[in-house]
């Protein structure tokens, strides 16, 4: 008796607490997928939030501004009139123009599509490279690793400006995939580190051995189990990547060693505009401040990633 | 402690060889070798073969290794291929400039990051606090050459406030004290945005130092004991927060030789790194393979100074 009684009590309070379910589903959280966790810690994050919703828009300026405004002729020169040639930003021309009448919103178009091209390409060649290195350094521990840190010792110390410097004046001829690879060559270091350091941490863990005793290889092992555990920092550090390989391909571009005619990119908007700077000086705002707000929103999404990414297993 | 100092040199030379290593072997590899600049294209093939044998470009690579490793070592770089002076020459002229420079926005960026970062972490979580982070994180994302042409043309082209490059005004009959001020004018600008970059980074970090240090039981105690507040702040907190400061100076430091060179480049000022793009410019590989090495060596040099000197403050980590 008592027992079916305390039955019919859990059941008649299981059918009260259907209504109130009802009435007030917030009460029951589903559970949230991971990605959607660390969304929702980004997306907590106001700076990181600005900067993202930037480098959407500078995308959209970038890559589809020249089809939508009509801006897309970055090399034709408006020469009908004087006040066509070097002329301050206005209405007609919203960015200005430079001696030879060239209209400077369109150029920033172009030149961002270039500079943004080479930063994201060089760091997704340079992730590729590290985190090869790194996997094969963490994993395999002994001589391999340190060889391979030994490796990047060197890299480091090496003073990385003069040293571009040198070998874009001497490799490069000019075109973005050249500086591409020069600048993914020194970029992989810091990601190579990190990742041996995770390698090293993740390859302890049960999981590892579990996979080994069903008896994964050692390739499945570094890419298929430990590498995605290992993908927060990468991802943090990629993000910071591009902003300094912008910075990177910019300074090359200024001193004339990177991208060079026809090719354009805002480092090489810099260099034209330097010698009209003290009668046009939007020549060298325009894309310097395009530079800088590029370089601040990459490192406000990516301290936001690193926020929202570390770490991401607990729920909320 | 002598021997924490012994183990450290012992791992740093290796990596000077691999360096030095890797220096020689850019040489070859840029196009037409170490001989390609400075043979003559009227030469005939006897007088090329000639001047192959006389420099010694035939022997096998390790020997060529050893012989440029050996003049290296005793400093005898070579000679440049523009003026035929001696490359140590060249540098030692140029040298004072850049660390005229460099050493002045070192100072200034050191005294600023640290009274801002006590500032900032004495005020942690006022307004004050938050203004000054922004502002650094500012700094930190800004590349030093974009507030270079910013500043050269808002402050000296714009305003004419400063000479916009240069080391001096080509004025005659300027007194000595007026010659030091128009110095110190054409000085400025470029130290100041050179210490903007450090002082971005280094008060960040001088203020999280700050914060750690002061969490500390021993503040607790000194206070208890009735230690005034500032003089609290400065014999307690200040010497212990400021230890991994000085460790990050002293690397920062080590990019002395090469590191300024984009100030250098965009405010004109004749230093080593004004030299290594003029050189670069006219391909003198001499000079820049010399500047090259004595950067890896400096950066190098200093990230080992930077680890003795938190060993001999921090007694902690020599055990380790």
């Amino acid at each position: 008796m008592d027992i079916s009684e305390n039955l019919d009590s859990i059941l008649s309070t299981q059918d009260e607490l259907e209504p109130l379910l009802e009435e007030s589903p917030a009460l029951v959280q589903k559970r949230r997928s991971q990605g959607r966790i660390i969304f929702d810690r980004f997306v907590r994050n106001k700076a990181a939030v600005v900067g993202a919703v930037f480098l959407i828009l500078l995308f959209l300026f970038c890559f589809l501004g020249p089809t939508v405004t009509g801006h897309n002729k970055p090399d034709q020169q408006n020469l009908t009139s004087v006040t066509d040639t070097l002329a301050p930003p206005s209405w007609k021309y919203p960015f200005g123009t430079d001696d030879l009448g060239r209209d400077e919103l369109a150029r920033a178009m172009v030149g961002g599509q270039t500079s943004l091209l080479v930063g994201l390409s060089s760091m997704l060649m340079a992730i590729v490279l590290g985190v090869g290195i790194g996997a094969f350094a963490g994993f395999y521990g002994g001589i391999v690793d340190n060889l391979l840190m030994r490796l990047t010792d060197v890299v480091l110390s090496v003073p990385l400006y003069l040293l571009l410097f040198v070998l874009s004046a001497t490799f490069t001829d000019g075109t973005p995939r050249s500086v591409i690879i020069l600048i993914a060559i020194f970029g992989w270091t810091i990601a190579a580190r990190l990742v041996r350091g995770e390698f090293l941490a993740l390859k302890e863990r049960e999981f590892v051995y579990a996979a080994r005793t069903v008896g994964a290889k050692d390739f499945r092992l570094m890419f298929r189990h430990i590498l995605p555990n290992a993908a927060g920092p990468i991802i943090v550090n990629a993000t910071l990547l591009t902003s300094s390989n912008i910075i990177l391909e910019s300074v090359l571009s200024y001193f004339g060693f990177g991208i060079k005619l026809p090719n354009a990119s805002w480092g090489s908007m810099l260099n034209y505009g330097e010698n009209l700077a003290d009668v046009a000086p939007w020549l060298i705002y325009v894309p310097a401040l395009l530079i800088f707000f590029t370089v601040l929103s990459l490192n406000l999404v990516g301290d936001g990633l690193r926020d929202a990414l570390d770490p991401y297993m607990t729920e909320r | 402690m002598g021997r924490y100092i012994i183990r450290r040199l012992i791992q740093a030379i290796p990596l000077l060889f691999l360096i030095s290593i890797a220096m020689f072997g850019l040489i070859h590899a840029l196009p037409g070798g170490p001989a390609a600049v400075i043979f003559n294209p009227h030469l005939t093939a006897a007088g090329r073969a000639a001047l192959v044998a006389k420099f010694g470009l035939n022997d096998p690579l390790p020997v060529q290794y050893l012989k440029w490793l050996s003049q290296m070592l005793v400093g005898n770089f070579g000679y440049s291929f523009q003026t035929n002076q001696p490359v140590s020459q060249i540098i030692a002229e140029r040298f004072p400039n850049t660390l005229q420079l460099f050493g002045s926005a070192l100072v200034l960026a050191l005294i600023l990051a640290i009274i801002l970062g006590i500032i900032a972490a004495v005020r942690q979580g006022s307004i004050v606090d938050y203004t000054l982070m922004t502002l650094s994180y500012f700094g930190i994302a800004m590349p030093v050459f974009v507030l270079g042409l910013i500043a050269q043309n808002v402050f000296a082209v714009q305003l004419h406030w400063f000479p916009p490059s240069g080391l001096s005004s080509p004025i005659f009959g300027m007194s000595p004290f007026q010659s030091f001020l128009d110095h110190l004018d054409h000085l400025f600008m470029p130290m100041c945005v050179l210490a903007v970059a450090f002082i971005a980074g280094w008060s960040r970090y001088m203020r999280s130092s700050m914060i750690e240090v002061v969490k500390q039981d021993y503040m607790r105690t000194a206070r208890a004991k009735g230690v005034s507040p500032i003089p609290l702040l400065i014999k307690h907190a200040l010497r212990n927060a400021v230890i991994p400061l000085i460790t990050v100076v002293a690397i920062d430091f080590g990019s002395v030789a090469g590191g300024a060179a984009i100030t250098e480049g965009v405010f004109a000022w004749p230093g080593m790194g004004l030299q290594f793009l003029d050189s670069l410019d006219r391909r003198d590989y001499p000079v820049l393979l010399a500047m090259l090495l004595l950067s890896a060596v400096f950066v190098i040099s200093f990230n080992l100074i930077a680890d003795i000197l938190y060993a001999v403050m921090d007694p902690r980590i020599r055990y380790s």
